[in-house]
């Protein structure tokens, strides 16, 4: 401390800074902030790593993709395809028309069908009560060498379980009377060995089978149109069944091929990497003995070809037919089902017919060999109308649907969450008792403890239910959507994501609402308004930023839910049909992160599936993204400036 | 500089000397010789709560004069001037004990009272300017617009005349749709002035209306003030002696929660009677 080199005095000295270890300061209050920085750090890094995995399993997905799809067009899939679409509408129109035909069927005959199960239902039952009785009489009987007064004795038994057994089972209300009174004759008439039908049942089954063939008459030129209708394709499907399977068997050798492909550049790889001269030529050997040969698209597809002209000849028979046919179903259908169906049908036909001719000038514009660019396989991943995978024909990664689904759900949840959470934090915060407040919050609050799982259980089994039997009532039927055909649909979901949303959005749009000043509603009030003046006219407007970004989380949280969507939406992968408006969300339908919790663990690493999961995972993460950066935006836009 | 200790004892002999006769007669004879106020208070005693905030408050205010109320902090002065259009139900316990306020001959704190329409009797200015996140218009026809107003001339006539009133006008007719927060601190006063005003109010509460301004915009709002007394009743709390010296017509000091000598403002500042009042004026504590 005596030489000073510095030439500092003695009472300076601890002006200066201690020396550190390794350039890093060591004391306790350095300590304590490099520990903060570090989780900081460690936070952001994950975040980092994170992104960095998504994007390395994704990376793959789209040279993959665009190899399947130019295997799709030089196999000639893609050319068959294009009579796939006619021969797919024309099923969709025949299912159309037989669903018209069986609403039309059922006026006639379905109440002696109705009456004839109700009675088969009851006569089950009768006998599985009384089985204990007939199991022994039967086996007397069986036997043979049983004196007649012990089987008397049995049937009398019998007889009496069956009375029993009819007391306590109420008749159908089917019924009448003394329709009722040959029931009961009948049923107790039943015994083991007795194995024609009883009367009185066996007239129920006449009548039916009677009325049945009545409304085949009746609806015969119905019938054969249907028929006629149906048949009309059966030459186009052949041929195109034909060229089906020609195309596959170039597909799969053109699938073989690639894996040899790579299997040989593995080896080749291994051999550059192998360290003793023996392995290399070992490996070398192997590769040399994989056998590539250039598959020959160009033959197969000259052969594919020539299938056109009988395609475009077998056009006008089945236009003919197909429109004879539908001159042969009726005009005036008596059901409002089948006339609906029918009308559907109707409509749609002239454009099925413009398709057929498009598809022949798509072949004939079609080219095998036109390469495709590889941001063709993104925009088919990302505008793609189909998700097909694990199919025999050809695999599609179309995000679409999935993403169609995801939205309809998030929008249905939020429309119905904003107003409650909203109305029920405008309550809280400006009508309720500090009592009142101390009931509401955590109740509400307390909704976000419920498992999603256990959401999930609650819209299968109630909610489901409920909704099916509510689109039944008859005065509810002008809503789009009634009555509801599948208990798991999006509506469901968002019902079940908006009670998953309401607290996050409650609690933050009853901060926003606590957060104005109470300047506002001191001056307001000063001037004369009412309560409810105030707060629709100055605290509301003052915490639109809030209640916004408050959506916007909620938003965030409702894409993201993966299990109730996974139990609750129904998980059909279609775009919904938008005919019914606003009703398609009573459709079912899967979603982004349903699909993945879904088919990750089936499908093998690495695969174009594997991969393309991975990109709709990438498609999330934007999502979420994008949102947090528009709530961050909104919530500048409206802040209140500061006074 | 607080020595309110020694006074202790002598606070008794003032309370004593409180008798609402005693202050009613100072009162009467030297500021409306006898006439009925526009805002009488009658033996008001006033509670947070359990805690009693003021005492036996008797006074008349006079109708288009400038009433000031002085004292230290926590004096009761601003709950009184509250109490006038019942602002203070808005804090839980707040109630008045025993006593009447009395505006134009109808006691404020009768059961059939509805503060609504009281409140646009009485306007008010607060202490930090408050105004809402609208337009400097909508802020002036806020009042309007909630009484049910809505044709568009009636809106314009009213803002331009509150503005003209509020003398903020000329300076921001071009502007009338532009966020009332753009406006200096000054003028965003005199804005909530104009918006209190804009209602046609009788009476005008201030609350320490110039304690957030600077010395200019001080001066402007108390030249308003003053012009202002000419069609309403003002009533304003300040902090500020030389204020209270400046704009009202008559000052009340109160201490403790007790009003202790009302007068006019000349008497008060040139020869108080009460001693309390005196000292406060001295600047003997505060």
């Amino acid at each position: 401390m005596n030489d000073n080199p510095n030439g500092i005095s003695e009472d300076m000295q601890a002006l200066l800074k201690k020396p550190g270890l390794l350039g890093v300061r060591v004391d306790r209050q350095s300590l304590i902030k490099h520990f903060f920085n570090g989780c900081a750090g460690i936070t952001i890094i994950t975040l980092f790593l994170i992104m960095w995995s998504l994007l390395r399993e994704s990376t793959g997905f789209l040279p993959t993709y665009r190899w399947e799809l130019s295997v799709y067009r030089q196999a000639g899939l893609e050319y068959a395809d294009f009579i796939e679409k006619p021969l797919s509408e024309h099923l969709a129109l025949h299912s159309k028309l037989n669903r018209a035909f069986n609403a039309e069927l059922n006026t006639i005959s379905r109440e002696s069908k109705l009456r004839r199960d109700a009675a088969f239902l009851i006569k089950q039952q009768i006998e599985e009560k009384t089985v204990l009785q007939r199991e022994p009489l039967q086996e007397a009987l069986d036997a043979g060498n049983t004196p007649p007064e012990k089987i008397t004795a049995l049937r009398k038994t019998l007889t009496e379980a069956t009375a029993a057994a009819l007391g306590s089972e109420p008749l159908p209300k089917l019924f009448n009377e003394s329709e009722k009174k040959s029931l009961t004759a009948d049923l107790l008439g039943l015994q083991p060995d007795v194995t024609d039908m009883p009367p009185f049942i066996k007239s129920l089954m006449d009548k039916f089978i009677e009325q049945d063939k009545a409304g085949k008459e009746k609806y015969a030129a119905f019938i054969s149109a249907l028929d006629a209708f149906e048949e009309a394709s059966e030459p186009i499907t052949e041929l195109h069944d034909g060229m089906k399977e020609q195309v596959l068997e170039v597909k799969k050798a053109a699938t073989q091929q690639h894996m040899a492909e790579d299997a040989k550049f593995k080896l080749l790889e291994a051999a550059r990497a192998a360290k003793t001269a023996e392995k290399r030529e070992g490996f070398e050997k192997d590769a040399a003995q994989t056998d590539i040969n250039p598959i020959d698209y160009k033959t197969n597809i000259d052969s594919l070809i020539t299938k056109l002209p009988e395609y475009e000849s077998l056009i006008p028979a089945y236009k003919d037919a197909v429109s004879k046919a539908m001159e042969g179903i009726p005009q005036k259908a008596d059901t409002h089902e089948a006339r609906e169906l029918i009308d559907q049908v109707r409509k749609s036909f002239p454009k099925h017919l413009a398709h057929v001719d498009e598809s022949v000038d798509h072949m004939k514009a079609w080219q095998w060999d036109k390469p495709i660019p590889l941001f063709r396989a993104l925009t088919a991943f990302l505008f793609g109308g189909d998700w097909i995978t694990n199919s025999s024909w050809q695999d599609f990664y179309g995000v679409i649907p999935l993403f169609t689904g995801s939205l309809l759900i998030a929008i249905t949840a939020l429309l119905i969450a904003l107003p409650f959470s909203v109305a029920a934090a405008i309550y809280t915060n400006q009508f309720a008792s500090p009592r009142e407040q101390e009931i509401i919050k955590p109740f509400i609050e307390f909704i976000q403890a419920i498992p999603s799982v256990v959401l999930g259980f609650i819209g299968i089994s109630v909610l489901g239910d409920l909704i099916k039997e509510t689109s039944n009532i008859p005065w509810l039927q002008w809503i789009p959507g009634f009555p509801v055909q599948e208990r798991l649909n999006m509506f469901n979901a968002g019902l079940l994501l908006a009670l998953m949303a309401i607290p996050t959005m409650f609690s933050l749009a009853e901060d926003a609402l606590q957060n104005v000043p109470r300047a506002f509603s001191e001056a307001s009030e000063a001037l004369g308004a009412t309560k409810l003046q105030t707060v629709f006219r100055v605290i509301f407007p003052a915490s639109i930023s809030g209640v916004f970004a408050a959506m916007l989380l909620g938003l965030g949280r409702i894409i993201g839910e993966t299990m109730v969507v996974l139990l609750v939406a129904g998980n059909r992968i279609a775009i919904p049909d938008f005919s019914d408006g606003i009703g398609a969300v009573f459709q079912p339908a899967h979603t982004l992160t349903g699909i993945i919790a879904q088919e990750l663990g089936e499908v093998s690493r690495g695969s174009a599936h594997w991969q393309a999961l991975f990109m709709v995972g990438i498609l999330l993460f934007f999502i979420s993204l994008l949102i947090n950066f528009l709530s961050r935006k909104v919530v500048k836009r409206f802040q209140l400036p500061k006074i | 500089m607080v020595t309110a200790a020694p006074y202790e004892p002598k606070k008794k002999q003032i309370v004593d000397h409180l008798a609402p006769t005693a202050v009613d007669k100072t009162f009467n004879s030297k500021a409306t010789a006898g006439e009925e106020g526009m805002i009488s208070v009658r033996d008001m005693d006033f509670n947070y709560g359990a805690k009693r905030a003021l005492h036996h408050i008797q006074m008349e205010i006079p109708s288009k004069q400038v009433t000031a109320f002085i004292g230290p902090s926590g004096c009761g002065k601003s709950t009184l001037l509250r109490c006038f259009n019942r602002i203070n139900d808005r804090i839980q316990g707040a109630h008045i004990a025993s006593g009447q306020v009395i505006i134009k001959g109808k006691n404020i704190y009768d059961k059939d009272v509805d503060t609504t329409s009281l409140r646009r009797q009485v306007g008010m200015v607060f202490q930090k300017y408050n105004p809402f996140p609208k337009s400097i218009y909508e802020n002036v026809v806020y009042g309007l617009r909630i009484s049910g107003v809505k044709k568009k001339a009636d809106l314009n006539d009213a803002c331009e005349y509150a503005l003209k009133s509020a003398a903020l006008w000329d300076e921001c007719k071009d502007r009338l749709k532009q966020n009332a927060f753009g406006l200096s601190g000054g003028q965003m006063q005199r804005l909530c002035i104009a918006r209190a005003i804009a209602v046609k109010p009788d009476i005008l509460l201030m609350d320490e209306p110039c304690s957030a301004l600077d010395p200019i915009a001080t001066l402007k709002v108390e030249e308003l003030i003053l012009q202002l007394k000419e069609q309403f009743t003002v009533v304003i709390v300040t902090h500020n002696m030389q204020q209270a010296r400046r704009v009202a017509d008559l000052t009340a000091f109160m201490y403790l929660g007790e009003l202790i000598e009302f007068a006019d403002t000349l008497t008060i500042f040139s020869n108080p009677q009460q001693l309390k009042t005196e000292e406060y004026i001295r600047g003997q504590f505060s």
